[in-house]
Order: C-alpha cells, then sequence, then structure tokens
C-alpha cells in the first residue's frame, strides 16, 4: 500500500482507494466468515454440552434455604410419619434439586417417593473429622470455598470450615461431567456449598490444609448461598504475617481494612483462634471465682454521677435530664459488698470517653472486675486476684495450645511466663531498680508508660516472668477512695498488676470509714454533694474490702503477644470508629 | 447508812503478850497502812524482798544450767574437733550472742553487696527441681541466722508441678513477709527447667552466675570472707570444684578417687581445708548425701561426716534428702 502511496498520482490514488476499499470489504467478509464459524462451533458446542451433561442434575445453584424441608440430621431421629401429599410435594422437591441419598432417577410412582423418603435424613460431616478413619465413605459435608482451580479436565478446590480445610476434587468421569468440572471452577470464593464426595485416602500428605491425609473426591455439588465476585480483601492475605509480605511483594491487609470488612475478617484461621481463647479467658474467669466462692453481679450502666472523675464520661440523654454511662462498676461493686455479699465479680461493658488513640485503649471495653472482703489485712485480695491469674494462664497454656500456635504463626511472639506464687514488689523497690537503670523519678511520682515497660523488661530479666504486681503505690496518685498505709502517710494500700510491662490492673484497698471519705474526698477538691449516696452506703456498717478489674481485650493482647488492642476486639469502638 | 454509836467497851488495857510464840503482824493495821506500799498484795503478789529473793535465786539456776550447758560443749568438743561450741550450747544462749557462731559474721552489706538503694535486696535463684541444690539450702538457712532474710519460693510457668517438700524447702513463711521493705535481704527460689542452676542478682552491675558451686561462694562471702592466705583459699576453691564437677557429675571411678583423696586429707587435719570449718565441708557434705554414697566411706571420713552433722547447719538438706 505504501509503495502505491509513493507513486502519488490521483488516478492511481482512486485505484488505491478502491483498492483500500476492496481490501477492507475483503477483511470485513474475513471477519464476517470467522464470525459465523466461531458461532456454528460454539451452536455446535452449545448442543454437544447439552447432549452430554450427564451430570446435570448433580450440580447447580440451589434455591434460596427457605425452610423448605427438614432434613433429619441422623438416620434415627424422629421425623414422623408424614403425609402424602408432603411426601409427594418433598419429593418433588427432592427431584428437582436432586437431594437425598437415593436415586430418583426417571418416573417416580408414590411408592418409589415412599422408598426414597425411608432414607430422608443427610448427617453433614464436620470437615475436622475427616480422618483416615472415614476413607471410602460416601459422605455430605457443607462448607466454604476457600479456593477454586480448575486443571484441565479436574478442578482441585479447598473447602474450610473455621480453620480446617480440606482439598476437595471434581474430575472428568463416569460421575461428572466437563460442564460441571467448569461450574466448579467458577463457584466464587467464600460460597457456601453443599457437597457430597467420596473421601479418599492420599499417598501423599497435602501440607497446605489441615486435613492432610485425605481428600474428597466429588459427586455432586450445590451453591447454597452464593459470595459476590470481588471480595474486599482476600483471605490469603488477610492472614498473612507482615514480614514475609514485605519481603515477597504479596499484600497483606491494613488494620482499617479488615475493621471496615470485619465480617470477612473474622473468618480466618487466626481471628477464630484469637477469639475462641478470649472464650476461654472469660470462661477460665469464671469458673476460677465461682470455685471460690464468688458470685456474679450484674451492675447497672446508665447511672446517675461519674464514678472516677468528671473528664472521660459519655453522656446519655434520659428523658428529660441525662444521665452517664457507667466508667466502671465500681461504685457497685462496693455496694454489694456493704450488702453482704462478701465476694462479687462482674462482666460487663466499661465505657470511657477518653480522647486517646492508642494501640492500647477503646472507648468500650469488656470489664472483669472483682471486689471482696478481707479479714485482716489486704493482701488477702491480692492473693485471690493473683490466683485467680495464674489459674486462667495455666488454664490457657494447658487447653489452648492450638490456638496459641496459630496465632503466633501470623504474629510471632515469645510464650508467655509467669511466677507461682505470683511476684509481688514493691514500690520501693521498683524505684530503686529503675533508678539503678538511669531513670531520674521522685519518690511520690506515678509511672510513666514508658518508665512501666522499661520496669517490666528489668523484671523480665531479673525473675523471668511477664506478669508480677507491684505494691504499695503513693497516696498522691491514686484516686480518693483508696486507703492510705497504716505506718506511712505517703503511701498506700493499693496496687498494679502488670502483664508484659504494660497494666492491667488497678486496685485498692477501698476507705470503708464514712468519716476518712469524706476526708479524703475534700482532700481531692470532689464535690460531696455527688458522691453523697456512695458515702452513704458505709454508713451502715460496712466490712474492710478491697478489689480490682481487668479488661478481656487487653489480657488477650497481652497474653498473645499482640501489638493492638483492636485485633482483640470483635468489633472495636474507639474515638474514631463507631461501625460496624 | 449511818448507825447510832456505840462508846468504846472496854478501855484501852495493856495485854501481855506471851514471848513463847512468834509474832505476826496485825493484818487489820497492816491494811491501813497500806496506801503508800504496794497495796497490791491481793492475787497472790509478793512481798518486794521476797521477789528480789526470787530473782537471785532465778539468777543462780541460770547460771548453773549454763554452766551444765557448757560443760556438755565441752564434752562434746572434745571428740569433735575445731567447733567453738555445739549446736545444744548455742540453742540454749541467747540469741544475741552471735559471736558463738563459726563464722565472724560480715555485717556489711552495703560493702558487699552494694550502696543500699532504699529496697530489698533480692537474690534470685533459678533451680532445677530434678537437682535441688543441697548446698545452697545450707546456706540460706546460715544467712537467716546472721540477717533478716526474706525468702520465697516460686514456681515457673515452664515446670507443670513440683513435690512439696521442695515447696517448703525455705523453712516457714515469715511473719512480716508482707512488708518486703522490712528485710535485710531477699532470698528467692524459683523451681524453673533451666539446664544450669543460675542465680541473678543485679541486672545493671552484675551478670548471671551459674552453677551451684559458683552460687555457693557468693553466698558464703556473705557470710564471713574467704581465709586470708592465699593458699589456704585456692585449696578451699579447689574442693568446692572437686566436690560439684568430679564427685556430682563425675564416672564413678572419678568418684572413688575423690573418695580416696577425701579420706587421705581429712586423716592429716580435722577439716578438709585445716584446721577451720569452710565452705568445702559444706559442699562435699552435700554432694555425699546427695550422691548417697555416706556409708561406702573410711574412718576418716565418717567421722567427719558425724561432725559436720553436729554442727547442725545440715538440718534443712536432711529434710530435703528424706
Amino acid at each position: 500500500m505504501t509503495k502505491e502511496e509513493a507513486n502519488g498520482a490521483t488516478e492511481e490514488e482512486q485505484q488505491a482507494q478502491s483498492k483500500k476499499a476492496l481490501k477492507k470489504q475483503q477483511k470485513e467478509a474475513e471477519k464476517a466468515a470467522k464470525k459465523a464459524e466461531k458461532q456454528a462451533k460454539l451452536a455446535a458446542e452449545q448442543q454437544s454440552t447439552d447432549e452430554d451433561d450427564f451430570a446435570k442434575d448433580r450440580y447447580g445453584v440451589s434455591a434460596m434455604v427457605q425452610s423448605q424441608q427438614k432434613l433429619a440430621s441422623v438416620a434415627t431421629d424422629k421425623v414422623g410419619p408424614p403425609s402424602l401429599t408432603c411426601m409427594l410435594s418433598s419429593a418433588i422437591g427432592m427431584k428437582r434439586e436432586g437431594l437425598g441419598s437415593g436415586r430418583v432417577d426417571g418416573e417416580f410412582s408414590a411408592k418409589g417417593a415412599a422408598l426414597s423418603l425411608v432414607s430422608l435424613h443427610r448427617a453433614l460431616v464436620r470437615v475436622e473429622d475427616l480422618t483416615p478413619q472415614k476413607v471410602d465413605q460416601l459422605i455430605w459435608l457443607r462448607a466454604r470455598v476457600h479456593t477454586s482451580r480448575a486443571k484441565g479436565k479436574q478442578c482441585f478446590l479447598v473447602l474450610r470450615q473455621q480453620q480446617f480445610n480440606v482439598q476437595a476434587l471434581v474430575a472428568v468421569g463416569d460421575r461428572a461431567s466437563k460442564q460441571m468440572v467448569k461450574f466448579a471452577a467458577n463457584i466464587t470464593k467464600e460460597s457456601i456449598v453443599d457437597v457430597e464426595a467420596m473421601v479418599r485416602k492420599v499417598e501423599q500428605k497435602i501440607e497446605s490444609c489441615s486435613q492432610q491425609d485425605v481428600e474428597l473426591h466429588i459427586e455432586r455439588i450445590f451453591v447454597i448461598s452464593q459470595a459476590e465476585p470481588r471480595l474486599p480483601l482476600q483471605l490469603e492475605d488477610a492472614v498473612r504475617p507482615d514480614g514475609d509480605g514485605e519481603e515477597e511483594g504479596r499484600a497483606t491487609v491494613n488494620q482499617d481494612t479488615r475493621l471496615d470488612n470485619r465480617v470477612i475478617d473474622l473468618r480466618t484461621t487466626t481471628s477464630q483462634a484469637i477469639f475462641r481463647l478470649q472464650s476461654g479467658v472469660c470462661q477460665l474467669f469464671r469458673d476460677t471465682l465461682t470455685k471460690k466462692g464468688f458470685v456474679e453481679i450484674q451492675t447497672p450502666k446508665i447511672i446517675s454521677a461519674a464514678s472516677e472523675g468528671g473528664a472521660n464520661v459519655f453522656t446519655v440523654s434520659y428523658f428529660k435530664s441525662s444521665a452517664y454511662l457507667a466508667q466502671s462498676p465500681q461504685l457497685y461493686k462496693q455496694m454489694c459488698i456493704c450488702a453482704d455479699f462478701d465476694k462479687v465479680f462482674c462482666v460487663g461493658p466499661v465505657f470511657r470517653a477518653e480522647d486517646s488513640n492508642t494501640h492500647r485503649h477503646l472507648t468500650e471495653f469488656v470489664g472483669l472486675d472483682i471486689e471482696m472482703a478481707f479479714n485482716y489485712h489486704y493482701h488477702e485480695v491480692i492473693d485471690s486476684i493473683t490466683d485467680t491469674m495464674v489459674q486462667i494462664f495455666k488454664g490457657l497454656r494447658d487447653n489452648f495450645q492450638t490456638e496459641i500456635q496459630t496465632v503466633n504463626k501470623q504474629f510471632p511472639s515469645e510464650p508467655f511466663k509467669f511466677l507461682e506464687p505470683t511476684l509481688r514488689l514493691e514500690y520501693t523497690e521498683a524505684l530503686a531498680m529503675l533508678r539503678e537503670a538511669g531513670v531520674e523519678m521522685g519518690d511520690e511520682d506515678d509511672l510513666s508508660t514508658p518508665n512501666e515497660k522499661l520496669l517490666g523488661r528489668l523484671v523480665k530479666e531479673k525473675y523471668d516472668t511477664d506478669f508480677y504486681v507491684l505494691d504499695k503505690y503513693p497516696l498522691a496518685v491514686r484516686p480518693f477512695y483508696t486507703m492510705p498505709d497504716p505506718n506511712n502517710p505517703k503511701y498506700s494500700n493499693s496496687y498494679d498488676m502488670f502483664m508484659r510491662g504494660e497494666e492491667i490492673l488497678s486496685g485498692a484497698q477501698r476507705v470503708h470509714d464514712p468519716q476518712l471519705l469524706t476526708e479524703r474526698a475534700l482532700h481531692h477538691q470532689i464535690d460531696l454533694e455527688k458522691i453523697k449516696s456512695y458515702i452513704d452506703s458505709f454508713r451502715y456498717g460496712a466490712p474492710p474490702h478491697g478489689g480490682g478489674g481487668i479488661g478481656l481485650e487487653r489480657v488477650c493482647m497481652l497474653y498473645l503477644g499482640l501489638h493492638n488492642v483492636r485485633q482483640t476486639s470483635m468489633f472495636p469502638r474507639d474515638p474514631k470508629r463507631l461501625t460496624p | 447508812m449511818s448507825m447510832y454509836q456505840v462508846k468504846p467497851v472496854s478501855p484501852d488495857i495493856k495485854i501481855d503478850l506471851p514471848t513463847c510464840m512468834y509474832k505476826l503482824p496485825n493484818i487489820h493495821m497492816r491494811q491501813e497502812n497500806s496506801c503508800s506500799s504496794d497495796h497490791a498484795l491481793q492475787n497472790g503478789d509478793v512481798d518486794p524482798t521476797v521477789r528480789a529473793l526470787e530473782a537471785r535465786q532465778d539468777e543462780i539456776m541460770r547460771k548453773l544450767y549454763e554452766l551444765k550447758a557448757a560443760v556438755e560443749g565441752l564434752a562434746k568438743t572434745v571428740t569433735t574437733p575445731d567447733a567453738d561450741l555445739d549446736v545444744t550450747v548455742s540453742s540454749s544462749l541467747s540469741s544475741k550472742s552471735s559471736s558463738c557462731d563459726i563464722f565472724k559474721a560480715t555485717k556489711n552489706l552495703d560493702a558487699l553487696l552494694g550502696k543500699d538503694l532504699g529496697a530489698l535486696r533480692d537474690i534470685v535463684i533459678n533451680a532445677n527441681p530434678a537437682q535441688p541444690p543441697l548446698t545452697l539450702l545450707v546456706l540460706h538457712s546460715l544467712l537467716c541466722q546472721h540477717y533478716r532474710v526474706l525468702s520465697t519460693v516460686h514456681v515457673h510457668s515452664s515446670v507443670s508441678s513440683v513435690p512439696p517438700q521442695l515447696l517448703s524447702c525455705l523453712g516457714p513463711k515469715h511473719a512480716d513477709s508482707y512488708a518486703r521493705h522490712m528485710f535485710q535481704l531477699g532470698f528467692t527460689l524459683i523451681w524453673k527447667d533451666v539446664p544450669k542452676l543460675e542465680m541473678k542478682f543485679s541486672i545493671r552491675n552484675m551478670c548471671p552466675i551459674e552453677g551451684e558451686a559458683n552460687v555457693a561462694r557468693f553466698l558464703f562471702k556473705l557470710l564471713a570472707p574467704y581465709p586470708s592466705d592465699p593458699a589456704v583459699a585456692t585449696l578451699v576453691d579447689s574442693w568446692v570444684d572437686i566436690a560439684f564437677y568430679q564427685l556430682a557429675d563425675g564416672s564413678s571411678k572419678d568418684r572413688a578417687a575423690v573418695l580416696r583423696a577425701l579420706g587421705s586429707a581429712l586423716g592429716r587435719a580435722p577439716w578438709l581445708c585445716g584446721p577451720e570449718f569452710s565452705l568445702a565441708d559444706i559442699a562435699f557434705y552435700c554432694c555425699l548425701s546427695q550422691n548417697g554414697s555416706t556409708s561406702a566411706t573410711g574412718a576418716n571420713v565418717q567421722r567427719w561426716i558425724k561432725s559436720c552433722e553436729n554442727l547442725g547447719h545440715f538440718g534443712p538438706a536432711k529434710l530435703l534428702l528424706k
């Protein structure tokens, strides 16, 4: 073409144009021909697929489960003698969806329907139970599609249930057709599927799955709930440890994305492990204290006056006036002790309106609070609380090792160490240790966060424990209801407990004498009117008592060695986050 | 209640009292005069002169008992070489006569352990429950006699459980143990899964000390200085090392050789390192007891074992071995 243009005569141009036009037409004709060919081919394929799809009723998207029928989970379940119409309608339903363990092929008669209904049950097997003992059994199971990968005539799926997953295989053969394999490969990730499969032993262990010795050969697969094709985050990315991601260029998911799409993030094995451990902490807390004779109480969260101090409370409108959300169950715990309950604990939400955007503060968290009356010395309270904590740690160490290892895969950390009985240091000793390390602090100063962390490291080096109690804090830095030390007015009968160098509990012997309480309140310049009912509760005989409270999320975070409390809170609340 | 007055029936007549009887003071008159003197003569109290007499009597009795104990001690001293006083003697005397103890206590902890920063000086020892350190328990009981020691036992999370006698090996809890600042020294024993025994004291200034022999040396120096003669000091050190490395950890041939050397050394002097009791004796006694080879030894060694036991310091070790 270019040569002809180079010659440049208009006649020749016209000739060229017509030639061009000719060529164009030729090309278009070719295209059309190709298209027609393709279409013909497709049509032919379609026909062939339609013809060849012998497995049409063994896969597909099920109708939405609206409780159309009840399939008993075990054959011996009493389903009851169904009426004939009911049987017929459910048999029709079964045929349409290809359900039921019997094969409903071709024509069915009422007798056939009745026969098939004898086996009207489907026992769904859990993925964690797929062990070599189940080899050569035909089982049904419901799980999520973790990944699906087609490879020629086969499609490999990984089916996942909570922290367990298993490899499954759809292969073209006498049970499955090409279309079925294609369908399986196209199921979107995270969809929930019902699968009927034969359990087969594998010679080589499947390293990437939790069930390493078996795989499933799928005979039937139905999608129960389809997931959207574009997920906001990928689960493999969410489970990847941070260090790896940077090196290989593979993505990890950052925290905000996780928190915005918490529903998907919580499906990861790590999140499942963290929250199971958290549930264990709560349960061990309750069990240990109940065994010690404590009574669980529930305290009100809408209160009339701020308990800890005026600055950090949420206000709610309460009919014509306003009320506050409780910062801690302090007042009510103490009232229970004055009401002769002797030893109480409570588990409930705590609301702190602190505008601190740190790794360890939330505006709403779960508080585990203890209060008990003692006989002669507040160390009885410390011993009780530390013993409870040690029992919790032992319970986690002995019963939740799988969860701890799972979390460690993504967030590696040192295992948690503790001493029994718990190490108790005095504030003066801590000051001496810090001064030896070069920190300058006055005798009555409070410990700042970096000093607390340094002290934690020093204690860890000397005693090799991540959990210890610091006793006899200076009176000046504690709230007004703390009992002063009997021998030295500079100090108080109060204590803090630390895990991995961070404070988890603040407690003390409380002032149970209304006279002294009034004095201390005046000294701290607190309006007596606001705490009148609090002081009144001690006027009718109050036993000496003390206690403390821990935050569930912070304890879990520090036990596992995580770095942000939002990882241990399911739907965290902080000054910048109110949803989900 | 006022009553009518009656005039005295008989006027003051002088009565001649017989002189063959002894006179008793008038009870009634005594009561009238009792306001100035000690009128608390009721309830079984005695006259001050009687009290003085009793006190003198008690003093004499006490001195007699002391003499008796001293004589008994001397009798035992004849058999036990170079023990100033036996344990029976020291227990009967008052506690402030600490000069009777074997070790001249160096009370100057500041010189030994560094300036007191106002807090408890805590010695932390991590030991494996499979190999309890008897030497350290013996030294701990000696330390308790010289200083106010706060002893605590902990179990580390690396160990799931320990037998109860290991939990109470440092003796009963001190009544004042809730107030840590009232003690001069802290002795914290942690049962932990460690390959070698280690001791930590000051994180900043000291590295951890490993090995029972070395920790024993550290603790011993808190009680008494090493012998000033360098030859004797070296001898003590070498015997300590022999005790821990050849006797405790060595093969049976090593052990036999050590026992022979022990026998010959004890033939020349009452204690291992000459005339004075030292750390080497403590170390050897504990290692021998732990080994269980106290019976299979010569006459010299047997005699020395008896002398050690007479001293009474090895009580905690024997308790643990039971």
